[in-house]
């Protein structure tokens, strides 16, 4: 049992990283990304075949599928919002995301298509020895996870997490007060990409088998709800989210132990009822998600008129 | 909302995270038990959700039947844990982790389609566990499986050898078309079959591979019915075959077609979804149970149903359970480590052929050699795990109804 918790924890881990992109491109920047999951199949793909055609170690393996991802992502936003208004942005990216799908299931030369790549080495995977290598697995992800929410977090509090967050509110706004909107959208949308490119490593690591089938739409489904769970703009709420999403996804197979005589077929049915209520209670229990976007906090007055003593205090991110 | 603090935020996760973690727990003690657990992997919903609830039913009285007779290994029980695989290769893997983790699973058996096999083998080879496959890709049990790996389905290349065969021997056609899903079992089915036919001195006029989930395929059905081959064949599954056969239908084109019986038969869905006008005069082709062994006969009974219902995968799941009971018996071990290289012996022989698991787990405990012959196939297999000895059946769509043609091995 232990080993199947370090393993989902793990699955809990590349999934938070990619909620964290989304919640940074859409929670933070306002950029909807409906082609995630083509720029998260994009990533493990470039990861696994940086690895096995180009006899890339691991480590630049996902340096490289970072790389990959953010160029792209980069390039998506940089053409889409110069020639179209914003709200197109959202199915550019849907078409584009499909794009890289069909590339994924039909360039056999490359992908091997529907087949799927097999055989993907993982970090160190040849020195630890593998009844250890799930621990181990399991903290590399914690510590990218750590870094991943640092790193963001650092971000949304930095001079360019404010322009991020203007451009979101309002780019006209932000472009009167001499902000260039176009070159913050593109950069949001390339360390968002990064990340997916990061995470996409990570899928491929774990599952050492890639095929297109693994980036179907759900993934699409999954990522927004633990942003939405987690608190948009939120990024250690975005974590909780994705934790909380994997619970409900993989704890709800438990289901049968707790009820007896559930037949499988109706588990499959009732899984799904039970993720639904569970979404519902929290759009009504917590309509912000589990906690709220960063927000510097002025000190409010005392009766008598006068600031209180103590510094600006910083809700949690 | 002021009153939001990290504590409440905390005390909410835990209560999620804590509820299914817990779970299981509450429930250990079976797990550590005497019974032997099994790891069942169906698809209860997705594009194949069709098929999982009747081969969870033959999983299940295959398991009361062994049980009802004492078990395997001096009394020891079998336990089934059957989840649903919806049809996809990241699910099938988080499966199989948990029938190995948490269950202490040492067979795997189900896993009906390509994906959710290629996921989860590597995870049975590093765990050394024994998985049962019922799909049909090559690539399952190509390259080192350390003897871990199963099929209990024909392989692809071998559909593509019947079907090529029957369109030479009685179907005649001078012309024909390829229409194939982009899918792993269906590019081997493709590239066999139009070899042979080219081999034959029969024209391809057209070969074209599709994508899934498209909203419509009239490019596609005109590329390759506009060129007016004697018949076309079509290897998809339901969802794509409806769409086609509705623009071949609009189009009026009148070539014969040909398909798989996953597609064009399906549990009888796909004249539901077309009606009986657009499917009449389909052949359709499918791995199935030689219906004339008794082993498939043995198998009606148990399952209770009428001598004329043919079912394509349950049997398969049946001789899972069969095969890795008998293989454990004849090891005297639960350990996939061991029993994994009897399943060659108690499958191929040598020994004598008996079709009935209660009566070869007997044999085996006295020290007889058994020959399986299953429900599915005769439970023949080659070292690397391709089984063999399984044939493939011919129907045509007449009035609505698929009629039964011939029955054939590659």
């Amino acid at each position: 049992m232990i080993d199947f918790i370090i393993l989902m924890g793990t699955v809990v881990c590349f999934s938070a990283i990619l909620a964290l992109a989304l919640n940074f491109q859409w929670g933070l920047g306002g950029m909807v990304n409906f082609g995630l999951a083509g720029f998260y199949a994009l990533g493990a793909y470039s990861c696994a075949l940086l690895m096995l055609k180009g006899g890339f170690n691991t480590f630049f393996a996902t340096l490289g599928a970072m790389g990959i991802v953010a160029l792209v992502c980069g390039l998506v936003a940089l053409v889409t919002l110069r020639v179209t208004e914003e709200d197109y942005f959202a199915i550019v990216t849907l078409g584009v995301g499909e794009m890289l799908r069909l590339v994924a299931l039909n360039e056999d030369w490359l992908t091997k298509g529907a087949l799927g790549l097999t055989g993907i080495p993982r970090p160190l995977g040849e020195l630890i020895p593998a009844p250890v290598y799930l621990y181990f697995m399991l903290a590399l992800s914690l510590v990218l996870v750590a870094a991943c929410v640092w790193v963001l977090g650092r971000l949304s509090r930095s001079p360019f997490g404010r322009v991020v967050r203007a451009v979101r509110e309002d780019d006209v706004v932000a472009a009167t007060l001499g902000k260039n909107v176009l070159w913050a959208r593109v950069r949001i949308f390339a360390i968002g990409g990064a990340l997916i490119g990061l995470a996409g490593s990570l899928h491929a690591f774990y599952f050492q088998y890639i095929d297109p089938t693994q980036f179907s739409t759900i993934v699409i489904a999954y990522a927004f709800m633990a942003v939405i769970a987690g608190g948009r703009g939120a990024h250690v709420g975005t974590v909780a989210g994705a934790a909380a999403v994997m619970l409900l996804l993989e704890g709800s197979r438990f289901a049968k132990e707790l009820v007896p005589g559930l037949e499988s077929d109706q588990l499959a049915a009732v899984r799904i009822i039970i993720i639904g209520i569970g979404l519902i209670m929290l759009l009504i229990y917590r309509p912000h998600g589990f906690m709220r976007e960063y927000r510097l906090q002025v000190p409010l007055k005392d009766s008598l008129g006068q600031a209180r003593s103590q510094p600006p205090k910083e809700a949690p991110t | 909302m002021k009153g939001f603090s990290r504590r409440r935020m905390l005390k909410t996760i835990g209560a999620a995270v804590a509820a299914p973690i817990g779970a299981p727990f509450l429930n250990l003690a079976h797990a550590q038990g005497s019974t032997i657990p099994i790891g069942v992997a169906l698809p209860m919903t997705g594009n194949a959700g069709a098929y999982g609830p009747d081969m969870g039913e033959a999983a299940k009285r295959t398991v009361e039947m062994i049980n009802k007779a004492g078990g395997i290994l001096g009394g020891r029980k079998l336990e089934l844990i059957i989840e649903d695989s919806e049809s996809s290769a990241s699910v099938a893997a988080n499966l199989s982790q948990k029938f190995i983790n948490v269950h202490r699973c040492q067979a795997l058996v189900g896993y009906w389609g390509t994906p959710e096999g290629m996921s989860s083998r590597p995870i049975a080879i590093q765990n050394k566990v024994v998985l049962m496959v019922s799909s049909a890709a090559n690539a399952i049990t190509e390259g080192n499986t350390e003897g871990y790996v199963w099929r209990f389905q024909m392989k692809a290349t071998d559909w593509g050898i019947v079907i090529s065969r029957a369109t030479e021997q009685s179907l005649g056609f001078k012309s024909v078309g390829v229409m194939g899903l982009q899918n792993a079992f269906v590019l081997p089915i493709m590239r066999v079959f139009e070899e042979r036919m080219k081999a034959l001195g029969r024209t391809v006029v057209e070969s074209l591979v599709y994508n899934p989930e498209q909203p419509s395929y009239r490019a596609e059905v005109q590329r390759v019915f506009g060129k007016k081959p004697d018949a076309v064949f079509c290897f998809g599954l339901l969802p794509d075959f409806v769409s086609i056969m509705r623009e071949v239908y609009r189009g009026g084109f009148d070539s014969k077609v040909v398909a798989l019986s996953i597609a064009a038969d399906s549990e009888g869905k796909f004249v539901n979804a077309v009606g009986a006008d657009v499917a009449e005069g389909i052949r359709h082709f499918q791995p199935m149970p030689d219906v004339s062994a008794p082993g498939y006969k043995r198998f009606l009974k148990l399952m209770g149903a009428p001598a004329d219902r043919v079912y394509l995968f349950p049997p398969n799941t049946h001789d899972q359970i069969a095969i890795a009971a008998l293989a454990m018996e004849k090891a005297k071990s639960p350990m996939a480590v061991d029993w994994s290289k009897q399943i060659i012996p108690v499958g191929n022989g040598p020994g004598e052929a008996v079709d009935d698991v209660i009566g070869a787990l007997e044999m085996v405990r006295s020290g007889r050699n058994v020959n399986f012959q299953g429900a599915g196939s005769t439970c023949d297999f080659t070292p690397n795990g391709d089984q063999i000895g399984r044939g493939m059946g011919q129907w045509i769509i007449k009035g609505g109804k698929s009629v039964f043609v011939e029955y054939a091995k590659p």
